[in-house]
């Protein structure tokens, strides 16, 4: 269950502020390498800026949840929620410079239809992305295993769709006042979609972001579950956390807009300038690399094989006491 | 595959599906009809290899390869003379050696490496060895007749047992048509309650029903279980045991309101709002409780959680 899960002891931080400060830290850790002998208007220049990244980062959310929701055969919830989870904190950690979004973005959802078994072989998966469909399949499963790695493995992920349906079952049952709380579902899950564009996954536990969306339903279709919260879920002394809690993810969702279209595109155009260019698999550098590493494993290969050819010579000199076999028709 | 076919007549198993193929000394085979046509007179020559040979070698051909066949049968040869064991040697080392020697030995024969010379060699290691070959041969012999003097006693065992059981078996039922005129007895003629009377005998009964199984002394083979210190096996090593394990139940932390144990969720009617499971659900052994206890577990679980105090926790760290 969640409190003892790997989310909640390494993937959880405190409030907003304290992810601002650690995507500056990345942000700034990024410049620090690549922008050495700049000057600081140069960096400026350069260099996306924190807030940057940060309306890219939501643009390619968006993106994520749209190719989802046009995937074929079509993804299950959880799934998305998984994918959209990766995400971001794989971005706590690395700087949009680094790493591509939309590298890391089909990645993330390849790894998360796999954790959420969801069964779709890499072809398959591939013949949802437009373009050159090889190359993309590359880059997946190139990418794959570094995602996994800044993910620190921790891969399982509490999501906020079963302690829905666990609050729905209590609602039923203890609160009967409530008429028809099957009404609640569709507000409750539009909810949920727009709570999993903000940062507010990484603040709060899963069945405090279900019973936020609950309650936001609730008031929606103008039903009260004010009794059911305060009476019968919980008791005086831990009201006031759990209030300022879903206050706090309310006003979270509330906020989600798109960034405009011009923006992006700028934006974009400067990330392809200044993005680290030995991780773009376009680039000469990256290509380059490549290859070393191929040559390198060849060569380790010949290495290998002549190494032990050589042995068994020695062998068979020491038994036999000749140098060569000779075969017996020449 | 069915292409085994007598090398003389052509006669194939396709055509002739009670084909028998048989084999002599030298590896060549033969079918069943033309060694009944060859060798009428009892002795004659190999068609192939024109060795004499005589009719009764002739053995059915168990392998397919008849090299196989040959050899098969040059091994049992060597073997009944070479028939050393290991503990007739004083070291691993002579033992191997003696071993492949004996290969050595059948490999020239089946190959025809040298056969006069082998043959010469066989014959003096017979002579040689001529005490040692009817020493072992009658050791062989020895332990063939011990094994068949176990199973007899086995069977003697077994027979014993057998009686016994159906001795039980009819005092058993002559107590039981006892014991029930009794009860009759008792019922017509007493004062007392009839269920009462009833109860006392059934509990006599009983008692006497749990005092009967004797310990038991031998295996369901009718083996004793002593039996094994006479006979040279190994004592199986004992294990130490360590204390025994004993469960205690996970117990999980949920940072939020308790949610409702197995039982309530019944009682309280959780369950009435999941979807039955159906027939093959439960043949995996899934019920619908699963569901909704995980549900509403994780529904409480870390509901009471605050970001704040994590700041806090690790600040202190």
């Amino acid at each position: 269950m969640f409190p003892q899960s790997s989310q909640n002891k390494f993937w959880m931080f405190s409030d907003e502020n304290d992810l601002t400060i650690l995507r500056e830290k990345t942000n700034a850790e990024f410049i620090e390498k690549h922008g050495a002998n700049m000057t600081l208007e140069q960096k400026e220049e350069h260099f996306l800026s924190n807030t940057e990244e940060r309306t890219l980062l939501r643009f390619y959310e968006l993106q994520l949840r749209d190719f989802c929701r046009r995937f074929n055969p079509s993804m299950p919830r959880p799934t998305v929620a998984t994918a959209l989870h990766y995400f971001k904190r794989f971005y706590i950690k690395n700087s949009v410079m680094d790493y591509h979004p939309k590298e890391i973005l089909v990645t993330c959802v390849y790894l998360a239809c796999k954790v959420e078994e969801f069964n779709v072989s890499i072809s398959q998966f591939v013949a949802n992305i437009k373009g050159d469909r090889d190359k993309a399949s590359d880059i997946i499963l190139n990418n794959e295993l570094l995602l996994m790695q800044h993910l620190n493995y921790n891969l399982t992920i509490h999501n906020p769709f079963r302690p829905v349906e666990g609050l729905m079952i209590d609602i039923k049952t203890r609160y009967t006042s409530l008429e028809n709380p099957e009404k609640l579902r569709q507000h409750i899950d539009e909810f949920l979609e727009r709570v999993f564009l903000t940062d507010s996954v990484l603040l709060y536990a899963p069945s405090q972001v279900a019973l936020a969306a609950t309650l936001h339903a609730a008031s929606r279709a103008s039903a009260n579950l004010d009794n059911y919260v305060t009476d019968i879920l919980f008791s005086r002394e831990q009201l006031g956390g759990i209030i300022e809690a879903v206050r706090k993810i309310r006003s979270m969702a509330k906020c989600v807009e798109p960034p405009s279209r011009e923006v992006i595109k700028a934006l974009e155009k400067k990330l392809d300038k200044c993005r680290n260019q030995e991780n773009n698999p376009d680039s000469e550098i990256y290509k380059q690399r490549m290859q070393e590493m191929l040559d390198e494993e060849d060569l380790q290969d010949n290495e290998r094989y002549a190494k032990i050819i050589q042995d068994q010579a020695a062998y068979d000199d020491k038994i036999l006491g000749v140098n060569k076999i000779l075969s017996p028709i020449l | 595959m069915d292409d085994q076919a007598c090398p003389r007549c052509k006669t194939t198993k396709y055509r002739n599906p009670s084909l028998k193929m048989m084999v002599n000394v030298c590896g060549h085979t033969l079918c069943e009809s033309c060694v009944d046509l060859l060798f009428l007179k009892g002795s004659g020559a190999c068609p192939e290899c024109k060795i004499p040979l005589r009719r009764t070698n002739f053995r059915v051909q168990m392998f397919e390869d008849s090299m196989v066949e040959k050899e098969v049968n040059i091994r049992k040869r060597i073997l009944r003379d070479f028939n050393k064991r290991e503990e007739d040697f004083s070291s691993l080392r002579e033992y191997n050696d003696y071993l492949e020697e004996i290969e050595t030995i059948i490999y020239n024969l089946a190959n025809n490496i040298d056969v006069a010379e082998t043959n010469k060699k066989i014959e003096l290691y017979k002579k040689d060895n001529k005490e040692q070959i009817a020493k072992s041969k009658s050791k062989i012999a020895r332990s063939e007749y011990e094994l068949d003097e176990m199973i007899e006693l086995e069977k003697q065992k077994e027979e014993e047992k057998r009686k016994e059981l159906v001795k039980e078996e009819i005092e058993a039922k002559k107590r039981k048509i006892r014991d029930k005129a009794a009860l009759i007895d008792e019922l017509s003629f007493s004062d007392s309650n009839a269920t009462s009377i009833i109860e006392s005998f059934t509990s006599v009964i009983q008692k006497k029903e749990a005092k009967v199984p004797v310990k038991a002394t031998q295996f369901s083979t009718g083996i004793k279980f002593g039996n094994q210190g006479n006979q040279s096996y190994l004592s199986v090593p004992k294990i130490e045991e360590g204390p025994l394990y004993s469960y205690t139940p996970i117990r999980q932390q949920i940072e939020g309101p308790s949610p409702p144990g197995w039982r309530e969720i019944q009682a309280r009617g959780y369950v009435s709002h999941v979807r039955n499971e159906c027939d093959r659900d439960r043949a995996g052994g899934f019920k619908a409780h699963v569901a909704c206890l995980r549900a509403l577990q994780e529904a409480m679980a870390g509901l009471y959680h605050n970001p704040s105090q994590r700041q806090a926790e690790f600040a202190t760290v």
